[in-house]
């Protein structure tokens, strides 16, 4: 009798967690369909007829496998995705990653800069190059020797001077590093970084990064660093956006 | 005085619980000889290996595989996973998966071999034990701030976004617990796997001695 009822309380349990999850991926709440920052998009919201998300942190390891994959498919996603299929693609860079891990100094710190700067990026119109930069420089440093490159990592990346983010010198044509050092320090910025941060804390259900292609919600994205294959994912995960409803 | 009393005590738990360990092993080891063990071993072993890689992601692989995405794209989601289990080497939720997985292929081969010996309430509760552990450790591996958690919709479900703080924390305890539960589970059924093939030794002496 009494196993009778252990068995029973466990298959009650089980039932609701997975209840719980499948509510959640069901309903997940729709994101406005307001453009954040329009240095951060591809394609045209207005004859758009599929509506891509994706919810960032640049120090999210996750999220930069999904991004290096992104940044060396860059042409192809445009052609394939943006001009074959009119696909609007905003990326919502956030520094969620600071309110996750409060007591991480080096994560709130880097993943607030690294933010700032993609902002300040995007005022001069170069976002999308300093991204590759941003990102190509990061795993270069860090994500390829193993430090931060996952959670479980045993190593994690230290707290880095703004001007690692900044210091583009020449190596992105038309963005000015003086003018990129100012704009972090301003206080609209640091506005619009929390602004847009606590609009994506009402939308993503889970940790980052967080896509919603359409109808199609997915937390997540576990790749192996391996271009190609994350890559392969990625098509995948934008295929299905496609595909659902919009 | 009373202080004296614990520490024994818990020494006598701690010794009987290496005793039982190394009978255990024993078992394991004796079984894993027998082709069919082995063959259950190696089967369950791979079906959590992929169930957890599948799910390695979070709800990543089931979200695709329940989109309108077409079926051969709903293949290469499930061939994916393989080369996921392969991946599993090179990081650390993919070595803490291997070591469930191998927890959990032992619980299924002892549970076999108790049931096959009529030790039924000692598999039920060994399958109830080892259930906990694995619905723990399925929930809470991988990264719940990361979203390559199943812990973490649940969370977000009941607390929202804010409780992605203490995400972390609940996933490393609930992964303890998982190991803590799946290795208790190990030891407890191995334990009576080695009584009962011992007792069937004897019995098989006694028999050939009363021919």
């Amino acid at each position: 009798m009494q196993k009778a009822v252990r068995i029973a309380a466990i298959l009650l349990v089980v039932g609701f967690l997975f209840a719980l999850v499948i509510y959640n991926t069901l309903n997940p709440p729709r994101p406005e369909a307001v453009v954040w920052d329009k240095g951060m998009t591809l394609g045209d919201v207005e004859t758009a007829e599929h509506f891509f998300y994706d919810y960032t942190d640049i120090m999210c390891p996750y999220c930069d496998k999904f991004a290096l994959a992104m940044d060396a498919h860059l042409e192809d996603f445009k052609k394939e995705y943006v001009e074959e299929k009119k696909v609007f693609y905003e990326l919502r860079l956030t520094n969620l990653l600071a309110s996750f891990h409060p007591e991480e100094e080096s994560v709130t710190n880097n993943s607030t800069n690294s933010a700032l700067t993609g902002y300040c990026a995007s005022e001069q119109g170069k976002f999308w190059e300093w991204y590759g930069w941003v990102l190509e420089k990061l795993n270069n440093d860090y994500f390829s020797k193993g430090i931060g490159d996952s959670a479980g990592a045993t190593q994690h990346i230290p707290i880095l001077d703004r001007s690692y983010f900044t210091g583009v010198k020449d190596e992105i044509e038309g963005l000015d590093e003086a003018k990129l050092a100012a704009c972090i320090e301003k206080d609209e910025t640091a506005a619009k970084l929390k602004k847009n941060t606590e609009k994506a804390s009402k939308v993503i259900q889970s940790g980052l990064p967080y896509y919603v292609f359409n109808s199609y919600v997915s937390p997540g994205f576990d790749g192996n660093w391996e271009v190609e294959n994350d890559w392969k994912s990625a098509k995948l995960m934008f295929d299905a956006g496609i595909a659902s409803k919009k | 005085m009373v202080f004296r009393k614990i520490g024994k005590k818990i020494y006598n738990l701690v010794t009987t619980a290496i005793d039982r360990a190394k009978f255990a092993v024993s078992s394991i080891w004796m079984l894993l000889k027998r082709p069919k063990y082995l063959a259950s071993f190696l089967v369950s072993l791979f079906v959590f290996l992929y169930i957890l890689s599948f799910f390695k992601d979070g709800s990543g692989n089931w979200l695709l595989l329940c989109s309108n995405l077409s079926f051969g794209a709903k293949l290469e989601v499930l061939g994916r996973v393989c080369v996921k289990i392969l991946d599993n080497f090179t990081d650390l939720y993919g070595i803490l998966i291997i070591l469930m997985s191998i927890l959990q292929a032992l619980t299924i081969m002892l549970l076999i071999f108790t049931w096959r010996n009529r030790e039924k309430d000692h598999a039920i509760d060994g399958a109830s034990t080892g259930g906990i552990g694995a619905i723990f450790g399925f929930i809470a591996l991988g990264c719940p701030t990361c979203g390559i958690s199943i812990l973490a919709p649940l969370l977000t479900a009941v607390a929202g976004t804010g409780a992605m703080a203490a995400a972390e924390g609940i996933s490393k305890a609930l992964i303890v617990l998982a190991f803590i539960l799946l290795i208790y589970t190990v030891i407890k059924l191995g334990y009576v796997s080695f009584v009962t093939m011992s007792a069937k030794k004897y019995k098989e002496k006694k028999h050939a001695k009363s021919r």
